[in-house]
């Protein structure tokens, strides 16, 4: 690999991924004391459990993935829980060999649909996700008469969702090859450069002769298509796909890469940071039910850390020059 | 320096030193001046000789990097337009500051509206609204009246009548008969006559040489951020004047241009280009090898030729031919194609040009990763080749191809910006004032780089405020005004005299002068 072009971010990225590796070790080890004062044992560091967390954030891991390339551009996909739970109930309801390839053709089509939305039609991509993402409500309530339908998931998504290769499983490595493959594209891909580009300059991109509308159709597309990979894989793991089984994931997606140092404003953030933004949120919300902390103090935490880590990053830096 | 004395007092305002940079060009260059009252004080200069900037520290709307200013005897530090407010400095810019949506009496008492128990006392305001209009001699103004439903000379009159409601000793008056017909200058000649025997100081900044004529006491000259010279009306010849405003000799910063026994192969045809009610019926064409230059006074269209040139503006009337292709590009996309081949420097690089906080390499290479790309995969060797060739070739002044495109000076940003464009190897280069704030040095290299590309088979449109660059630079010269071509100057005949004249749509003087002739 050449020299990271990005090296004048550097500082200023470094910094987050270095606070938010900090606060994981700092998470693992109030756990840990918590553990061995009142259970004698050090169970937060057992392979085990730390597999487990890792299972448990693919499912965020890719849809903050695709939600970094939408930040990224400076816009924001709010339509991602419906996405996920619309696929994952057409894939399970269609059923068969085609399941996970008809929830992924959803994904894209929303996909399509928000980025010629906020790219055409010029509509700020805040307001347009968000019609959006109540529109899919709309429809799969439609769709399903307001009961959830017997929406079994296919053996491929189960296989998918909770088998494992050699002790891993297949979910981490799903979630490891998107990473993989998202951080290719961002370092060495036109599309990627192009990405970053319209996040610091938009006009200049298009004064430079770059087709910007398709550059954010196309990004809008990868973030549904890996939000509806995400859905499937989740209805796989819950071995059912329901109504409003995303809506959990659409802040913490957010907050994984703004955690991750991605500039909300777009423009900025390494790949990286978004996987550490990641495991740092289902580790603080899983160490936090082991330590029998109430729903509503977990949500107060929950809330301080996100606030605390963008203020220690030194927020003013990033905005747009 | 000489300085006349213009009268037996004190200066009203005195200014000692001042200078002020900006990214290490000096916009104003240890300037003294100062300003009388009861006269009117006219300053005189090119674009960018340190007019605006000198206004815009007296009004206290940019802090001087050095020197000391005194007022009434005092010294005195404007932090900003409200302190200079205070002591009785009041500008009234060219830009006007009325806000249509409110009545003329709102406008006026803006800042100060007189009040009644905390509450705004609209009889007081609109009574003297109507002192302040029939002062400046427009009792006919209607002081319910909304602001945007009048005439822009009108509105003019009410800013003026603002002004005056915060009972300046020293008033600026920048460019600010601009937008008004010749009977409101009349009248307004008539108002800073009155104003001046009522013994104001007033500041008078204009474009128009018998305006100052007409109006002016005193006359200060500047030029490339120095105060060239002060002397009273009648000195010093029109002549003398404009000598003092170019100062300098202009041949020898310029290339030479080449001879031309026969005319260039046609490029790009241009005919009956309209946009809105911007641009109407501009038709010419553009040789290879051959740079036209777009003049004339700021804002009659020349950055919407160049925008529609290059596809940027929808709904654009008229046919243009680029090479073998008939049609006005639809987009950047299609005017960067291989088979037009064209590039645009525009007019801010910080906004339309660069993203600052990506590095130069990123910069660079942004209009040519199609070609540096391996399937879709950028090649880092082929990319890395191709930046390190145009730093090399435009001696771009950097510490590291990673390094922010915002770290770099003016100067070598623009550089980045014409790197980007020149590594795509354009045959028709839209330059949009590419010189503005950028040092000399800088400018007579892009100078020569232009000169070459010509040379070298690219066809080259250039549009500058700057005349002297459209003077040095340009083969032919297309003067627009209100959207439309109204001269077209070639070879001699473009001349200093020639552009002023016909920027203001005068007939030229001597259009195929053997020599260049200034104004009488």
């Amino acid at each position: 690999m050449p020299v990271p072009k990005m090296s004048n971010l550097r500082n200023s990225i470094d910094r987050p991924l270095l606070f938010a590796g900090l606060f994981i070790i700092a998470i693992l080890v109030v756990g840990t004391v918590y553990t061995l004062i009142f259970e004698g044992n050090a169970a937060l560091l057992s392979p085990t459990y730390l597999i487990l967390q890792l299972k448990v954030a693919s499912f965020l891991g890719i849809v903050a993935a695709g939600m970094m390339i939408v930040v990224l551009l400076g816009h924001i996909d709010l339509s991602v829980p419906w996405t996920m739970t619309a696929s994952a109930m057409l894939a399970a309801a269609v059923g068969g060999p085609f399941a996970i390839p008809i929830g992924l053709g959803v994904g894209l089509a929303i996909g399509l649909f928000n980025g010629i939305g906020v790219a055409y039609l010029r509509v700020p991509s805040m307001i347009f996700t968000l019609g959006v993402n109540v529109m899919l409500r709309g429809f799969m309530v439609m769709l399903t008469g307001g009961f959830s339908p017997s929406s079994v998931p296919t053996d491929a998504m189960l296989w998918l969702a909770k088998g494992e290769i050699i002790g891993i499983p297949n979910p981490v490595i799903v979630w490891a090859l998107i990473s993989l493959a998202v951080a290719f594209m961002l370092r060495r891909m036109p599309l990627g450069r192009y990405i970053y580009a319209i996040g610091n300059r938009e006009a200049a991109v298009y004064l430079s002769g770059v087709n910007t509308r398709l550059v954010v159709v196309a990004s809008f597309a990868l973030c549904s298509t890996l939000a509806a990979f995400a859905g499937i894989l989740l209805a796989g793991y819950s071995s059912k796909a329901f109504q409003a089984m995303g809506d959990p994931y659409l802040l913490p997606s957010i907050a994984a890469v703004v955690i991750g140092g991605t500039n909300i404003l777009g423009g900025a953030g390494r790949y990286a940071g978004t996987v550490v933004g990641t495991i740092l949120i289902v580790l603080l919300q899983s160490v936090l039910s082991v330590m029998q902390m109430p729903e509503a103090g977990r949500q107060i935490i929950y809330g301080v850390v996100i606030v605390i880590m963008l203020l220690a990053y030194g927020r003013g830096q990033r905005l747009r020059v | 320096m000489e300085v006349l004395d213009t009268g037996p007092a004190a200066p009203l305002l005195e200014m000692r030193g001042i200078g002020k940079s900006y990214g290490g060009v000096a916009a104003l260059d240890e300037v003294d001046f100062s300003a009388h009252a009861s006269s009117i004080h006219a300053v005189l200069g090119e674009n960018g000789a340190g007019k605006s900037t000198l206004i815009k520290i007296i009004s206290g709307a940019i802090a001087p990097d050095r020197g000391t200013m005194s007022f009434d005897g005092r010294p005195i530090t404007v932090a900003d337009p409200q302190a200079a407010n205070a002591v009785g400095i009041v500008t009234v810019f060219q830009e006007l500051s009325v806000i249509p949506d409110l009545s003329v009496a709102d406008n006026i008492s803006i800042t100060r509206p007189p009040k009644r128990l905390g509450l705004i006392d609209r009889r007081a305001q609109r009574r003297r609204a109507e002192e302040l209009l029939a002062r400046v001699g427009c009792e006919d103004v209607n002081p319910r009246a909304r602001v945007g439903d009048l005439p822009l000379s009108r509105r003019q009159m009410v800013e003026i009548a603002k002004a005056l409601g915060r009972d300046p000793k020293l008033l600026i008056l920048d460019e600010a008969t601009s937008a008004l017909t010749a009977a409101d200058v009349e009248r307004v000649y008539t108002i800073l006559h009155r104003l001046r025997d009522d013994g104001l100081a007033l500041l008078y900044i204009s474009h128009r040489m018998h305006e100052i004529e007409e109006l002016a006491d005193t006359i200060s000259v500047f030029r490339n951020g120095r105060h060239i010279s002060t002397f009273a009306k009648g000195t010093q010849s029109d002549d003398q004047i404009v000598q003092m405003m170019i100062g300098r000799d202009v041949s020898n910063v310029y290339p030479p241009k080449p001879v031309r026994t026969e005319p260039p192969p046609v490029e790009l045809e241009v005919s009956r280009l309209g946009w809105t009610d911007r641009l109407s019926d501009i038709s010419f064409t553009l040789g290879k090898g051959e740079i036209v230059g777009l003049g004339g006074l700021d804002g009659q269209g020349q950055r919407e030729v160049l925008l529609a040139l290059f596809g940027v503006l929808r709904n654009v009337s008229g046919t243009v031919r680029v090479f073998d292709h008939k049609g006005v590009p639809r987009s950047p996309v299609v005017a960067t194609r291989p088979d037009h081949a064209m590039a645009l420097i525009p007019e801010d690089r910080k906004t339309e040009g660069l993203m600052l906080p990506m590095s130069i390499s990123d910069n660079i290479s942004l209009t040519s990763l199609k070609w540096l790309s391996r399937g879709f995969v950028i090649d880092g060797t082929a990319e890395k080749n191709a930046v390190d060739g145009m730093i090399e070739k435009l001696r771009i002044k950097i510490g590291n191809p990673d390094d922010a495109v915002a770290t770099l000076s003016g100067g070598n940003q623009q550089k980045v910006v014409i790197a980007k464009w020149l590594l795509t190897g354009p045959r028709i280069l839209l330059l949009n004032d590419p010189t503005r704030g950028i040092d000399v040095g800088t400018k007579e290299e892009i100078y020569r780089l232009l000169r070459e590309l010509a040379d070298a088979g690219t066809s080259i449109i250039l549009y500058s405020t700057d005349y002297d660059e459209l003077i040095g630079c340009c083969d032919r010269v297309l003067i627009l005004y209100g959207g439309r071509i109204v001269q077209t100057l070639e070879g001699d005949a473009i001349t200093e005299t020639n552009i002023v004249a016909s920027s203001f749509n005068l007939p030229v003087e001597s259009e195929a002068a053997a020599e260049p002739v200034r104004p009488q």
